[in-house]
Parts: C-alpha cells; sequence; structure tokens
C-alpha cells in the first residue's frame, strides 16, 4: 500500500462480487452466467442467447469474491488496507455499484445482528475504534455524518428538520463543503452504531416508499477522523481523513439520474414533459467557452476527490448470477471496468486549518484558563472583602495557596463558597441581633448582604457550568487506552506479542542455519588439507584417471561432430548441383521456348513476398482500377451481401429487426 | 329518443371518468400497481366503445366514425403509457385511418395531430427515430396546411364527448390546438437531436421557446434559462445576432419574473437564493456573449503574429458598409420572439450593445464595458467564499475581457496597463486557493498569470525599443516582469511533480503541451533577461540552453509530443544550435587571454 502510494498515482481499486442464485431464481429455472475465477481475479460472462460457440466475455479486477466469500474476507482483502490509510490521514471512499437487488446494501451494512454477517460499515467502526483504543500518545476525534442525494436534492438523514435541502458549497481553503451538514461526535462503536441507525430511519420514515426512494437515492454516509499527535520536531500535527461510504442508487436507475456525468444513456427516447426543454437545449451546446447553467451533478461535485482526485477509492460492483440479469449484470462490469481507468493521487491530509479536534483542543485552554482566572477572581475579592471585614473590626479567617491543578482548585472554590455563605450567614444574624443599629440602616445591610449571597450563587453555577462544558469538551477527545475502555486489550496485545515472538525465533531459525552451513564448508575445507604425501598421491592419482576419461570421451565427441559436418556438407554440395543443373534447364526452355518480350513482362511483374517467402505476380491490372473493370452486382443486391427480395427489403426498411417487438 | 339521450349521457360521463382516472388518479397510484388507474380507465374505455357500437345503427357515418377515433385514439395512449406499445400503436393506427378523409376538417385535425404525435413517440420508445420523424413531420404539415387553408379554432378531440352546452370556447380551443403543435415541434425537437441535425433541432428549440412565449404556457425564470442556454448555442455557431436576441428576451422575461410578486408572499429564502442564482447563469451568459464577440472579432483582424492588421481592419469596415442591415432583417424575422410588448422591450435591451464585430477600440471597449457589468453582477451572488469555481470561472472571463480589448488598444503603455489590472485581479485569488482541493484550477491561474508577466514583459521590451537607450528603471521593470513570469511558469511546473517532486517522465496528455510551452517561454525569458553582468549572462544563457534542450530531448524521446509543439519545437531546435556557439563568443570575451 505504502509503495503505491510513494508512486503519486493510484487507480481506483475495483473488486467484483457476485451473491448466489437466489431460491426464487433456481426455481425459476435461471441458469448460471457468470463465471469467476478468484485466483486470477476474473469474472466471465456468458451470454444465455448466443449462440454455444460464442466465447464468454472476461473481465479482470483487482479482486473477485464468488457467493461463498464472506464478508470478512472482503474487509480483510480490501478493505482494511483503506481504513488504515483513512486513519493515517488519507481520504477514502468505497462505492457500492450494482443493479438493484444485487447485495448492495448486503455489501455495504449486512445483517447488524449477526457477526458474520456484517457488512463493511460496522466491521468499519470496529476497525476505527480498536485502532484508537490501542493508540499510544494521540488524540482522536471521529465525527459522523449521514446524508442522501434524492433528485439533486441534498437531505440531511440526521437532522430534525428533514424538509430542509442542503446547500453544497466550496470554500477557497478545504474545497467543496455542505452547508449546515450536521455532525455527531462519536465516543465508540455503540454511538457511531446510533448515528448510523438513526439516519437510516430516517431515510425510511422520510419517504412514502422506502423500495422506490431507496433505490433512486445515494446515501453517503461520512466520517471525519482527526488525530493529533506530538511530531518529532515537539510541534503538534493533525492529520484528518474523511471516509466516504457511499450506498448508490440501483444502476438501473443510474443512467437516468446522470450521475458520474455521463449523459443519458437511453438518449433515443422522447421527453415528454416540456419542462425537459432545458436538457434538450443544454445536449446541443458543447461546453467550450460557453456556460451552461446548472449541469453537473452534485453527487459527482461531492465525490470529486474520489474521482480522480486525492482520495483513494475502492468499488465494489455487485453483480447477480442468473441469466434474466445478464444485461444489467454486463453493463455493471462495463462501467466497472471503465472505473479502473480513474487514477487517484492520494495525499495525506496534513495540519489543515479548521480541524475541530484544533477547535477542541483551543477550547479545552481556553475554558482551562478561564476556570483558573475564575478562581483567581474569587481569590481576589475574597482578599477585598477580607479588607472590608478588617474595617469593619472583624477577624479574618482562611488563607490557602494557590493551586493550578484543576482538582484542587474546584475544592478550593467549594471550600471558599462554602466559607463565604457560612459568614454572610453570621453576618446577618450578627446584624439581626444588634438592635443598635437604626432599623433602616439595618435593612439596607441585611439587603447588601443578601444580595452578595445570590452573587455568590451565581458566581457558582457559572463556575459550575464551566466545569461541566470543559469535561464534556475533553471526553469527546478519544486518546487509545484511556477514553476507551477496550475488553480485548489486554488479550489482543499479548496475541501480539506472541506473534512478534515467532515471528523472532523464524529469523533466529534463520540465522542458525546460515551459520549452519557456513560451518559446513569450513569443515570441508578442513577434510582436504591432506595427512601424508602417501595419501595426496592416492587421491591425485584417483583424480587424474577421472580427469582422463572425460578427456577421451570429450575427444570421442569432437570426432562425432567433424564426421556429422563432412557428412552435411557432402549433402548440400550434391543438393546444389542438383539445382545448378535444374536452373540450367529451366534456362535452356525458356531461352528456346519464351519469346524475349513475354519474358521481360513476366520479369518486370515479378516480386518477392518476403512473409510468405516466395515469388509473386503482380496483378495484370493495377488495383485501383479494378472496380470499373469488374462487373457489377446485379441491382437486386445493391449494398446486401446476397439478393433478397422485394418483401425482405421493405422489412428490413421498416425497422433492424422486422418483427415487432 | 329520451333513452338514448340517457344513453349518450351516460357515455359522456364515463368518458369524462376514464380521463381522469388517467390523468389525474394514475399519479396516486401505489408502487406495487404503478397502472392500476390506467387499467381501469382502460375498462371504461372499452365499456364506452361497446355502448357506442350498440347505439351504431343509424347514426350518422361519419360522426360515428370520429366519436370512434377518439375512442381509439384515448386507448391507444392508454395502452402506450402501460408499456404495451404494440396495442398501442394498433389503436393509433386506427385512429389514423378513421380520420384520414377528415383529418382537414375542424373537428379532427386536433385530434390527428394528437394521434400522430403520440405515434411519434411510440416509434421513439422502440428506438425507430426515423419512423418517429416521418409522423411528426406529417403533424408538423397538416398543421400548416390546415392554417393555411382554414385557420379557424378547431375542436378539441374531448369535446366529441361532451354536451352540447359544455363546449369550450373559440379562444380555449384555440389554446389547446397550439398546444398541442407546441409538442410536436418539442418532439421534433428532439427526434432531430438524436438523429444529430444539430442545427435543426436548435431551430426547433427556439421554435418552441417562442410558441411557449406567445401562448403563455411558460414559467418565467425557466423560460429565462432555457433562452439563456439557448444562446450559448448560438454563440458557438457564431451566430451573434441571434444568440443576443435569446439573451435580450431571457433577461427581459426574468425581469418580469421578478416584478410579479409571486402570489404567495411565503416564498422562503431559499427561492429567492435560486432566483439570485438564476439572475447571476444569465449575466454569465452574457459574458459569454462578449466575450466570444470580441474573440472572434480578433481572430478576424490579426495577422500572423497576433496584433492588428490594420489593412483587414479597412477592408471589413468597408464590407460592414455595404451589407449592412439588408440581412441582418432577413435573418431577424425567423427568430423574433414574442408578442408587441415584450418585443419592444427586448429591442431596447439589443440596443445596449453590438451584434456585429467590433473593428476598433471605440466599439470594442463599449462591448468591454457591458461584459464587465455582467461580470459585477455574476461576482455578486457567484462569491469567492462558497462558489470558488464559479467565481474564478467568472474572473477568468473579466481578465479574458481585458486580454482581447488590449488587442484593440495601439498604446503599449495603456495595453500594459489592462494586462496589470489582469493580475490584480487574479494574483490574489490565486494566493487564497489551496491547491489540494483545486489543482487544476490552480494550474489554470499559475499558467495565465506567467502568461500575463510574460506579454507584460513583452510590451515593455517593445517600449524600451522606442527609446533611444533602455534606462535603468525600464531593465529593471523588464527583468523583475520576466522573473516574475518564470516564478509562475515554474509553479506550474512544479504543480506536475508527484508527492515526491520528481517531474514525470512522460507527460499527460492533457499538460503536454502546456507544461512544454511553459518550459519554451522560460528558456525564452532567460535569454531576455537583461544584464551588465557578462557571468551572469552567461548564466542565464546556460539556464535557458537546458529548458531548450529539454524541449528537444522530450520530442526525441516522444514523437507524438511533436505534434502538439511544432513552432516551438522548430525555434528551440534552432536556439539549441545557435546558442553554444553564442555562449562561446561570450566567454572568449570574458576571457581573451586563453
Amino acid at each position: 500500500m505504502a509503495g503505491k502510494a510513494r508512486s503519486g498515482c493510484e487507480a481506483l481499486k475495483v473488486v467484483a462480487r457476485c451473491r448466489p442464485m437466489s431460491r426464487k431464481e433456481e426455481a425459476a429455472g435461471y441458469e448460471r452466467v457468470l463465471e469467476l475465477d478468484v485466483k486470477l481475479g476474473q469474472v466471465s460472462i456468458r451470454n444465455p442467447r448466443a449462440s454455444p460457440g460464442e466465447l464468454p466475455k472476461t473481465f479482470t479486477f483487482d479482486a473477485v469474491y464468488d457467493a461463498s466469500s464472506k464478508q470478512a474476507d472482503l474487509y480483510d482483502e480490501t478493505v482494511r488496507p483503506l481504513i488504515d490509510s483513512v486513519l493515517q490521514g488519507f481520504n477514502g471512499t468505497i462505492f457500492a455499484y450494482g443493479q438493484t437487488g444485487t447485495g448492495k446494501t448486503y455489501t455495504m451494512q449486512g445483517a447488524w445482528a449477526e457477526p458474520e454477517k456484517r457488512g463493511i460499515i460496522p466491521i468499519s467502526f470496529e476497525h476505527i475504534f480498536t485502532h484508537i483504543s490501542r493508540s499510544q500518545n494521540q488524540q482522536y476525534l471521529v465525527r459522523a455524518s449521514y446524508l442522501e442525494i434524492y433528485q439533486e436534492e441534498i437531505r440531511d438523514l440526521l437532522a430534525k428538520d428533514q424538509s430542509k435541502k442542503l446547500e453544497l458549497k466550496e470554500n477557497p481553503e478545504t474545497g467543496v463543503y455542505i452547508k449546515d451538514l450536521s455532525s455527531f461526535v462519536t465516543k465508540n462503536v455503540k454511538e457511531i452504531e446510533h448515528v448510523m441507525n438513526l439516519g437510516s430511519q430516517t431515510r425510511s420514515v422520510g419517504s412514502t416508499n422506502m423500495n422506490e426512494h431507496s433505490s433512486r437515492s445515494h446515501a453517503i454516509f461520512l466520517i471525519t477522523i482527526e488525530c493529533s499527535e506530538t511530531g518529532p520536531d515537539g510541534e503538534e500535527h493533525i492529520r484528518v481523513g474523511k471516509l466516504n461510504l457511499v450506498d448508490l442508487a440501483g444502476s438501473e436507475r443510474q443512467s437516468k439520474m446522470g450521475a458520474h456525468g455521463e449523459r443519458p444513456k437511453e438518449a433515443s427516447k422522447i421527453n415528454l414533459s416540456l419542462s425537459a426543454l432545458g436538457n434538450v437545449i443544454s445536449a446541443l451546446v458543447d461546453g467550450k467557452s460557453t456556460h451552461i447553467p446548472y449541469r453537473d451533478s452534485k453527487l459527482t461535485r461531492l465525490l470529486q476527490d474520489s474521482l480522480g482526485g486525492n482520495a483513494k477509492t475502492i468499488m465494489v460492483a455487485t453483480l447477480g448470477p442468473a441469466s434474466h440479469s445478464y444485461d444489467e449484470s454486463l453493463s455493471t462490469l462495463r462501467f466497472a471496468n471503465r472505473a479502473k481507468n480513474i487514477k487517484n493521487k492520494p495525499r495525506v491530509n496534513e495540519d489543515p486549518k479548521d480541524t475541530l479536534l484544533r477547535e477542541f483542543q483551543e477550547e479545552i485552554i481556553r475554558l482551562k484558563a478561564q476556570l483558573e482566572k475564575r478562581g483567581m477572581l474569587g481569590k481576589k475579592r475574597r482578599r477585598s472583602s477580607r479588607r472590608k471585614k478588617a474595617v469593619d473590626g472583624e477577624s479574618a479567617m482562611e488563607n490557602e495557596g494557590e493551586d493550578d491543578n484543576e482538582d484542587g482548585l474546584e475544592k478550593n472554590m467549594e471550600n471558599y463558597l462554602k466559607e463565604q455563605k457560612e459568614r454572610l450567614e453570621e453576618e446577618k444574624a450578627a446584624i439581626q441581633d444588634d438592635h443598635s443599629l437604626v432599623s433602616e440602616e439595618k435593612q439596607k445591610l441585611l439587603q447588601e448582604k443578601e444580595k452578595m449571597i445570590e452573587d455568590l450563587r451565581k458566581e457558582q453555577e457559572a463556575t459550575e457550568l464551566l466545569a461541566t462544558k470543559y469535561k464534556a469538551m475533553e471526553s469527546k477527545l478519544l486518546i487509545g487506552g484511556r477514553t476507551i475502555v477496550d475488553h480485548t486489550n489486554e488479550q489482543q496485545k499479548m496475541l501480539e506479542l506472541k506473534r512478534q515472538e515467532i515471528a523472532e525465533q523464524k529469523r533466529r531459525e534463520r540465522e542458525m542455519q546460515q551459520e549452519m552451513l557456513l560451518r559446513d564448508e569450513e569443515t570441508m575445507e578442513l577434510r582436504e588439507t591432506y595427512t601424508s604425501l602417501q595419501q595426496e598421491v592416492e587421491i591425485k592419482t584417483k583424480k587424474l584417471k577421472k580427469l582422463y576419461a572425460k578427456l577421451q570421451a570429450v575427444k570421442a565427441e569432437i570426432q562425432d561432430q567433424h564426421d556429422e559436418y563432412i557428412r552435411v556438407r557432402q549433402d548440400l554440395e550434391e543438393a546444389q548441383n542438383e539445382q545448378t543443373r535444374e536452373l540450367k534447364l529451366k534456362y535452356l526452355i525458356i531461352e528456346n521456348f519464351i519469346p524475349a518480350e513475354e519474358k521481360n513482362k513476366i520479369m518486370n511483374r515479378l516480386y518477392f513476398d518476403g512473409e510468405e517467402d516466395q515469388w509473386k505476380f503482380q496483378p495484370l491490372v493495377p488495383t485501383g482500377g479494378n472496380s470499373n473493370q469488374m462487373k457489377k452486382r446485379p441491382t437486386s443486391a445493391v449494398g446486401y451481401k446476397r439478393p433478397i427480395s422485394q418483401y425482405a427489403r421493405v422489412a428490413m426498411a421498416m425497422g433492424s429487426h422486422p418483427r415487432y417487438r | 329518443a329520451a333513452a338514448a339521450g340517457g344513453g349518450w349521457a351516460e357515455v359522456c360521463e364515463k368518458f369524462r371518468t376514464a380521463r381522469t382516472l388517467s390523468a389525474v388518479e394514475s399519479r396516486k397510484d401505489p408502487e406495487t400497481e404503478p397502472y392500476r388507474s390506467k387499467y381501469s380507465a382502460r375498462a371504461l374505455l372499452q365499456e364506452v366503445k361497446q355502448l357506442l357500437s350498440a347505439a351504431e345503427e343509424g347514426g350518422e357515418a361519419r360522426l360515428v366514425a370520429v366519436r370512434r377515433a377518439v375512442l381509439e385514439y384515448e386507448l391507444g395512449v392508454n395502452h402506450t403509457d402501460t408499456e404495451e406499445l404494440s396495442a398501442g400503436e394498433e389503436h393509433l393506427q386506427r385512429c389514423t385511418q378513421l380520420l384520414e378523409p377528415h383529418r382537414f376538417s375542424p373537428d379532427c385535425v386536433s385530434l390527428y395531430i394528437q394521434a400522430q404525435n403520440n405515434l411519434g413517440i411510440l416509434w421513439s420508445e422502440r428506438d425507430e427515430i426515423k419512423t418517429a420523424q416521418t409522423y411528426l413531420e406529417s403533424a408538423e404539415a397538416l398543421y400548416n396546411q390546415y392554417m393555411k387553408e382554414d385557420g379557424n379554432p378547431p375542436l378539441d378531440p374531448s369535446e366529441h364527448f361532451m354536451a352540447e352546452e359544455e363546449k369550450l370556447t373559440d379562444q380555449e380551443r384555440s389554446k389547446r390546438f397550439e398546444k398541442a403543435y407546441t409538442h410536436t415541434l418539442y418532439y421534433l425537437a428532439q427526434v432531430y437531436q438524436h438523429l444529430e441535425m444539430i442545427e435543426k433541432a436548435a431551430q426547433y428549440c427556439h421554435t418552441t421557446l417562442k410558441r411557449q412565449l406567445e401562448y403563455c404556457g411558460y414559467y418565467p425564470v425557466e423560460w429565462a434559462l432555457n433562452a439563456a442556454t439557448l444562446s450559448q448555442y448560438y454563440l458557438s455557431k457564431q451566430c451573434f445576432m441571434e444568440s443576443r436576441h435569446c439573451l435580450a428576451a431571457a433577461s427581459v422575461i426574468f425581469s418580469q419574473a421578478g416584478q410579479v410578486p409571486s402570489a404567495e408572499d411565503n416564498e422562503t429564502e431559499q427561492d429567492q437564493q435560486d432566483l439570485r442564482q438564476r439572475k447571476a447563469e444569465i449575466a454569465r451568459c452574457w459574458i459569454k456573449y462578449c466575450l466570444n464577440l470580441l474573440q472572434s472579432a480578433r481572430k478576424l483582424l490579426e495577422d500572423n503574429i497576433g496584433e492588428l492588421d490594420p489593412d483587414r481592419q479597412l477592408e471589413l469596415k468597408a464590407q460592414r458598409k455595404k451589407e449592412e442591415e439588408e440581412k441582418e432583417k432577413g435573418r431577424k424575422k425567423a427568430v423574433l420572439f414574442g408578442t408587441s410588448d415584450i418585443c419592444d422591450s427586448v429591442l431596447a435591451m439589443e440596443e445596449k450593445v453590438s451584434s456585429v464585430y467590433p473593428l476598433d477600440f471605440q466599439e470594442a471597449r463599449e462591448i468591454f464595458l457591458v461584459g464587465q457589468n455582467y461580470v459585477q453582477e455574476a461576482k455578486e451572488f457567484f462569491q469567492v467564499d462558497g462558489y470558488v469555481t464559479d467565481h474564478i470561472e467568472i474572473v477568468q472571463d473579466h481578465s479574458a475581457l481585458f486580454k482581447v480589448l488590449a488587442f484593440f488598444e495601439e498604446d503599449y503603455e495603456r495595453r500594459c496597463k489592462m494586462h496589470k489590472r489582469r493580475i490584480d485581479m487574479l494574483e490574489p485569488l490565486y494566493a487564497d486557493l489551496n491547491p489540494q482541493y483545486y489543482l487544476l484550477i490552480s494550474r489554470q491561474l499559475q499558467f495565465e498569470l506567467a502568461d500575463t508577466y510574460y506579454e507584460m514583459m513583452d510590451l515593455k521590451v517593445a517600449i524600451g525599443n522606442r527609446l533611444e537607450e533602455l534606462d535603468s528603471h525600464t531593465i529593471k521593470k523588464i527583468n523583475s516582469l520576466a522573473q516574475l513570469a518564470i516564478k509562475y511558469y515554474e509553479l506550474f511546473l512544479d504543480s506536475l511533480r508527484n508527492p515526491d517532486k520528481v517531474f514525470p517522465e512522460k507527460l499527460e496528455e492533457d499538460v503536454l503541451r502546456p507544461a512544454l510551452v511553459a518550459k519554451f517561454h522560460i528558456a525564452r525569458l532567460y535569454g531576455k533577461l537583461i544584464t551588465s553582468d557578462s557571468k551572469k549572462q552567461l548564466e542565464n544563457m546556460q539556464t535557458s540552453l537546458e529548458y531548450y534542450t529539454f524541449l528537444v530531448d522530450y520530442c526525441e524521446k516522444y514523437p507524438d509530443a511533436v505534434r502538439a509543439v511544432e513552432t516551438e519545437l522548430e525555434l528551440s531546435k534552432e536556439m539549441v544550435g545557435l546558442l553554444p556557439t553564442r555562449m562561446e563568443r561570450l566567454r572568449a570575451k570574458l576571457c581573451p587571454f586563453i
């Protein structure tokens, strides 16, 4: 994956998936027209109406999943690397494309209840949060949005007011965005699943006709993952990865809605409503140097990054195996095949300026500062009141060290507030007791005290509010190991540790084997040092004998070769003689029987055809003049392969297929 | 007779129910039974048909035939709607057969045209556009002939099953008849479009628009937008008079839409937004009009080095005087929109901008100013925050307007100032843009900025050449402009590099020419840099040579590229041959002792 990314360009990854035959299809006796070769990544489709000799059409994709494939296979092999790179800060998009009823939604969502059958979306949730929980020294913020595009209108599936249409806007810094799209910060799998379900519910409730609607609308689930990490340079780096999970409308509707910027396929049909006049006119205008109002599709604009932009993209083409969906399956395969050519240039989104994570961090710092200030403020006021009290002649009491710690601060505050309150109450009582004061003045003092108590309460409330806000903010930031309680964590970690150990052991084994080989060679060399002269002579003689035998064999071989060569040469000489004789005879014949003029003519027409390795005659007449010299075809057959009857011709003129459909 | 009368009333009632069923009720049909109402309508129509054939005896043959034709028509449409094309065709054919002898009479002509319309649609659904075309064309011909010979408002088909007192007024009849014909034209427009007879298609679209206006069957905003789009078609065909007319009509009709405070006051903010957007869209169409007009004029007037050719100018002026008016008027009649009051305001609108090629600076300036006004109008809505792409496109058009205006300007200093204006509008835009999301646009901007600086430098050099001697100020100016041009060309070339900052071995098709041209221009710019320091000059020449060599080498390596940069390549080859000797000479001058 990394290697591919380094090369800059990355083609859209296209995988095909085929669902099993449904019971209904089996009962109806439809044949299977799809063959999948999982190893080679090929799909071949056979035309059920074609003659038996016709070859099936074959398409090759990055991966192919047949009816027996599991959701987890698809995820692990294809999707997991993409989600990993989203976590690293790339943009990623997964499309499901295909005819209605071929398992788009099964692939994307699957059955939630059964872990085996969970689709890409729930598994990716799991994946994302597991990754976060295992990360160290990184802060994460995960947001989710859910929207749908229906008849060129964008609806926010998570908003309370469903009637509101959203607008697609652009920002010079951050590109295309949807104005006022609500997004929810999620802290764990459960929350994000909740968001998903909420949106799905609105989607089905919001429309009167669920099936019709869902097969015509595109649903997009957006997950934004922001990650902040302190880099080696000591500065904080924020990376933002965006994951688009797109459930496209059924492909049979696709052409009608003109998604992907393509012109509608069934263009030969006449549009009945005059309101489509605009489409007719804009089809006449070519785009260069002119302006055509309202032409681009929302889906295309929204996903322009994914299609030829800077994202990594996977397209899952879903197929039905039965013969009755042949045409649709073929068009899906063709579309998928075209999509392979789209090239993306993925880039890490590092340090974008407007990340929510940064905002959150800043907000937290600000709140912290505010809290501290409030603490200080309280103290100051306390001091001033103390001064006042000193003037009153009453004794001052407490004194505390300043504490930056937030907990201490809160305790501080509490203590302080309590004391203040008590003191105020005391004073109030004292005033009431003090009969010497004039009643009016007494009243005034009492009121003052009351007000002070009131103020105090307000201050307390504000502080509490700030504290809760601070806590809420902080809780939204996810930090691996701390915020998410990951039950499997320990075991998983153990497992990984074990795996590492195994790898380590394998490596050591390999090392040891290499060492052993080395030792073996050494021993060999050692053995070759001789113990005595006698032994040396013996061995050398043996060697000599062996080599001599070899020499003799080679000599014999050479002799054989020489003989062979001579024989061949003689053969060739004979052949040459034979041919020379033949040639002389031919020359003789030509000279004696063919007039010189004719001979020249023939010589001029001769040419050597290198491809077929033989001499050929040029045609008697130049090819250009061929047509007017040829006899005309009978008039009854003009333009046809063979003469045909008047009736048949009329039938053909009426249409390619004389019988009505 | 009373029984017969009662029977007739029943027939009429059934017919009416059937029509409402298929027109109104069918929209509420559930997805599972999409054609429920249509089927029940069909059953009713069959009943009516039976009742009718029972009462047939003794009736007047012609009347009976016409009534049966109406039923056949309704049944035919019903079958077509329910995707039973062959059955539908049968019914419709029977209808036309029944009507054939009477098709010019007022009670049949409308029905006949509608039947043919539907046959046209039916055949288009079978992908047999040619057959559809014959039906629709024959409908068109029938309308024309009828209007020529008779011209009285004909009966609406539904009237055949109405009591005497319910019959429609002449006005209503005429309206329905014209509407049927408008549909014929609209379908023909589509047929021609599918047959790729684009000109004819446009003509029919135009007529459809015109008729919508005449018979008030339009939504002003939508109509205006369509007219504006059509103007763009005329632009691409260089028919500026027609294009201007469409745009003027679009503006006029649109302003009407704005005036009528659409009945309900609860117009949401969103609708207002939409309205403003469409107004801006029309303004953009106007911008394109002005721009295209100026650019075409420029093409006519420029000589082979892209300067204004005075001979051509005089020639064209003489020619224009001769043919002025005559031809225009003939063409004008054919396309004129609307009734007299609308027409007047449209003409007044047209007065504001010319539709003939501007031939001198004054004329060009007037068109430019109109264009510039529309630029401001369009920018009001398409602000950079929220509509980045659109906003930049508008600014690019604005810049292009300046560019083409500069062509007409003779004074170099003023021309230079115009280019400066282009720089001033493009540079801040470029600075704000994040190339990660707007790679294509920022490349366009880089290139345009570089080109503009390049042109400015050329102008400054030309101005300098006129002077006796180059003063230091001019030299400084020239050098800084050249440096800026180089900077933007280099930025453009850098944007082609992959994430690892490596320049691609082989350039993609779409950036091939720009990239090579950028290389060529950089080479030329280094050659133009003025310096008194010979060493520096030698260095510049060396860099220049490197860029020229790149171009030559690239074209050698990929011969496909030659086509894109033929003239540039030729010059580069020459330079690669010349520069080394010049450098040698310079070097010799530098160190005369070696």
